[in-house]
């Protein structure tokens, strides 16, 4: 080291000299967390000995994770190609979910309209306007059985962004599951189930958070009981960042609510190594390429050693961060759309470099509309030749051992371990939302990186920087607007034809279960299975649990 | 200067909040007062909240594709409550075509994803002055619309056939009107009708304006749906108006006239649908 810090310093002193004739583009090269950029990282920096290499890196399958979770990671299997999809009526994503599994998608997301996130039927005087148009329209087990009609279930592993009512959701596949033959114990997949931060970014909440807390560990419990494959969680960091956080921020907040999950499942007695091999999580890939690569590594580091040091997990599985990933939509820009299927393909990168379980590649209309069919295969393609043609994919954590990814990946868990420790100092993820910590941040974050892009500091290719005047409006889809009529219709029809008095009866029983402490998994499954709607359920919900207020920050 | 008062506000269901927030955030830089709805308001809270605070301007924003139905509600509930002088503009994941639609509806403009805070501050200032240029909010209640426009003429015989052979319009109705000594032919141009008037006496009205104007444009006819209070209203703001109460009109209809003083010059009428009418 002596001499290669001898030659470092004459490197550095030759550099300073040539500046003095001709700058750098910017006196300071700060990356979106604020980690300072060096203009050179070399072996003085991040993983140095072969006792660094073993505490902070391992090896793939092994703690603390760092450079994969899995022994061969792509070399095995490619990550799951997972494109959120919904729009309009059971139907018409049913048909857009056959037509990405007839292209090779390996899973389906189901992306769910907002009243259906909202815990409203399609019907509801506050679903005006919104029925079928940023997902897929789903009121009853009638609309989940259209959805999901010839598609395997025990083959086919399904992701569902679905949170606040999660519970019903999840009881409606699990019901059309049965009806296909296809056992609990067969059945995969996914729902969001991630509350927290929809308080603090997303806001498709329905109830305040305690409740709203054990519906989680609600399904939690039954799931590790009678759904063992399924992930009964994604704890997502994307709609923070999207919201605006950094990357460090993003990772903070998303690991201090894990943190909260887990604490409250072990208050509700649950025991740690029985549920937490099923938690998952989501994250955000980013334009700052090696800052993505390097948070996706510093995630899984933190999250071993949350689950071994602070809740003492012994199960190799619950050590184990799992995550999807999705290219940041907030980063794609509606001025020359095609500009965005490279973003996308960078950002990909970085999550195929990082490790990632499952992918969405975002399509270039996003900023637009919803994806157009061809714009969703190219997205889908954008993925296929990632995996297949260009070689990130042959050996494990390619850029494991690179001296600025290791040392960006040491800033990041530096950083992120500071807010998660004043977020303990508050009182834990769901004190630092009630009090509106967290959502300030975030909110900071976001004005600032707008405020840059106004001053130009930071570029947008096509918006503040390379624009051109006339562009030709693309194509683009459209919800049929009679979406909200029709789905009222056969709304009414299903009150009218189904038989009253077990839905009562369900209703009744599940408001009983929601005064005690029951698991009520069993009860809205009941209820689900006698084609009680959604808003049904989640209204006698409303009627125990009350409904979230949030202060306005 | 007066400071500008903006309401920022999230309409429907959508909780994709960062916009609103930056835009709320970067106009108080800018100087104004800004409000924020926070989520998940309907239209009815939205112009509620922006009534009770006295907002100068509402911006609306929208990720979820309901723009084409909340945008469009908010600004006819603000006519209905004649707080239609509140600019209103919009912002969100917008497809281009639908912004000459929204334009139509009402909304001032609307801004999609790369705008800069400072053009949105500096399109609400300029648009929100221009609205200190222009009369006191209009009493209660406005008209409608154009209900009809009254053409005195001295022969309708003689008047009818430039309507109906070159316009191509047709007659919906021929009437005599007692109470004003006028025959009244009504002819349907669209959603509003002409109303050709001749004098059946010579101390008819008519008669009188025939006289000193010649024939032509006589008055301009404003739906309203409560005339009686409308009248109520004019005369408390002081109103000049030649009928205090309400007579009976061409149609079945209601009417009163107001001064055309009032009116720079026009002679104006109020008049109401009645259930022959509103067939």
């Amino acid at each position: 080291m002596a001499e290669l810090e001898e030659r470092a310093r004459a490197w550095e002193d030759r550099v300073e000299r040539a500046l003095a004739k001709r700058p750098e583009r910017k006196e300071k090269f700060v990356n979106g967390s604020d980690i300072p950029i060096r203009r050179l990282y070399t072996p003085r920096d991040g993983v140095v000995s072969e006792e660094d290499y073993i505490e902070k890196l391992g090896f793939p399958g092994e703690f603390p994770y760092t450079r994969g979770i899995q022994p061969t990671m792509y070399r095995g299997r490619f990550w799951t190609m997972r494109q959120y999809a919904g729009f309009g009526s059971a139907e018409q994503t049913n048909q857009r979910f056959r037509y990405l599994l007839e292209q090779g998608q390996t899973g389906l997301s189901t992306a769910f309209d907002l009243p259906t996130q909202i815990g409203y039927d399609a019907d509801h005087p506050m679903a005006r306007g919104e029925v079928g148009k940023v997902g897929v329209s789903i009121s009853s087990l009638l609309d989940m059985q259209t959805l999901l009609k010839d598609i395997p279930l025990d083959r086919v592993s399904t992701s569902m962004t679905i949170n606040a009512p999660a519970s019903v959701l999840l009881a409606m596949y699990l019901v059309v599951a049965e009806q296909q033959g296809v056992r609990w114990d067969q059945v995969s997949g996914t729902v969001q189930n991630d509350i927290l931060k929809e308080y603090a970014a997303r806001g498709t909440y329905i109830f305040p958070p305690k409740p709203s807390m054990r519906l989680i560990t609600d399904i939690f419990e039954f799931c590790s009981k009678e759904v063992p494959n399924w992930n009964t969680i994604s704890i997502s960091g994307y709609h923070i960042r999207e919201a605006g956080s950094t990357a460090v921020q993003e990772v903070a907040f998303t690991l201090a609510n894990a943190i909260a999950y887990v604490q409250a499942a072990i208050d509700r007695g649950l025991v740690v190594d029985e549920f937490a091999p099923r938690l998952s999580f989501f994250f955000n890939a980013h334009n700052d390429f090696f800052e993505e690569i390097a948070k996706f590594r510093a995630a899984r580091r933190m999250w071993a050693k949350i689950m071994r040091e602070r809740f003492g997990a012994k199960n190799p599985r619950s050590l184990q961060l799992r995550f999807h990933t999705q290219t940041a939509g907030s980063t794609l820009t509606a001025q020359q759309p095609d500009n965005n299927v490279v973003r996308v393909t960078v950002q990909a990168m970085a999550a195929i470099l990082g490790g990632t379980q499952s992918l969405h590649t975002n399509a270039r209309d996003e900023a637009l509309a919803l994806p157009t069919e061809d714009s969703a295969r190219l997205a889908l393609r954008t993925q296929q030749i990632l995996a297949y043609e260009s070689g990130l994919t042959d050996t494990i954590d390619p850029l494991g051992g690179s001296y600025y990814v290791e040392s960006l990946t040491d800033a990041i868990e530096a950083a992120a371990w500071k807010y998660i420790d004043y977020i303990d100092e508050l009182g834990g993820a769901v004190a630092a939302i009630e009090q509106g910590y967290v959502q300030q941040e975030i909110r900071r974050a976001a004005y600032d990186t707008q405020m840059a892009i106004e001053r130009g500091e930071q570029v947008v290719v096509g918006v503040n920087r390379f624009t051109v005047d006339q562009e030709k409006p693309p194509e683009i889809l459209r919800v049929d607007p009679a979406i909200g009529r029709v789905q009222a219709e056969r709304l009414a029809k299903l009150r009218a034809e189904r038989a009253e008095g077990p839905v009562r009866e369900a209703l009744v029983e599940l408001r009983r279960a929601a005064e005690s402490t029951d698991n009520l998994m069993p009860k809205i499954i009941q209820a689900v299975r006698v084609f009680a709607t959604l808003g049904e359920i989640c209204d006698t919900l409303r009627g125990v649990f009350g409904e979230y207020r949030p202060a306005v920050f | 200067m007066q400071q500008i008062r903006v309401l920022i506000a999230k309409p429907g269901l959508d909780g994709h909040d960062r916009g609103a927030l930056v835009i709320a955030q970067g106009l108080r830089d800018q100087g104004m007062e800004v409000i924020y709805t926070g989520l998940r308001q309907t239209p009815e809270q939205i112009v509620d909240t922006a009534i009770q605070e006295d907002v100068a301007c509402i911006g609306l924003s929208s990720l979820s594709g309901a723009h084409m139905e909340l945008f469009p509600e908010v600004v006819r509930l603000l006519r209905e409550r004649q707080a239609d002088d509140i600019l209103v503009i919009g912002g969100g994941v917008i497809p281009e075509e639908d912004i000459p639609v929204l334009k139509s509806h009402g909304i001032a403009m609307v801004f999609t994803p790369g705008t800069r805070i400072e053009d949105v501050a500096s399109f609400i200032r300029s648009h929100v002055k221009l609205r200190d240029l222009t009369d006191l909010p209009p009493v209660e209640p406005v008209a409608k619309q154009v209900d009809h426009i009254g053409i005195a003429v001295r022969s309708i015989a003689e008047a009818l056939p430039f309507y109906t052979r070159h316009l191509g319009l047709t007659v919906e109705r021929d009437e005599l009107i007692p109470d004003q000594r006028v025959r009244a032919v009504f002819v349907r141009a669209g959603d509003l009708h002409l109303e050709l008037l001749e004098p059946t006496a010579p101390d008819s009205p008519i008669a009188q304006f025939l006289e000193k104007r010649g024939p032509g444009l006589h008055h301009v006819a404003y739906r309203v749906d409560d005339i009686d209070a409308a009248l109520d209203a004019l005369k408390q703001a002081g109103v000049r108006l030649i009928d205090e109460r309400p007579r009976p009109g061409g149609l079945g209809k209601r009417i009163a006239f107001i001064h055309p003083k009032e009116a720079h010059g026009v002679l104006t009428e109020y008049c109401q649908r009645t259930g022959e009418a509103a067939e």
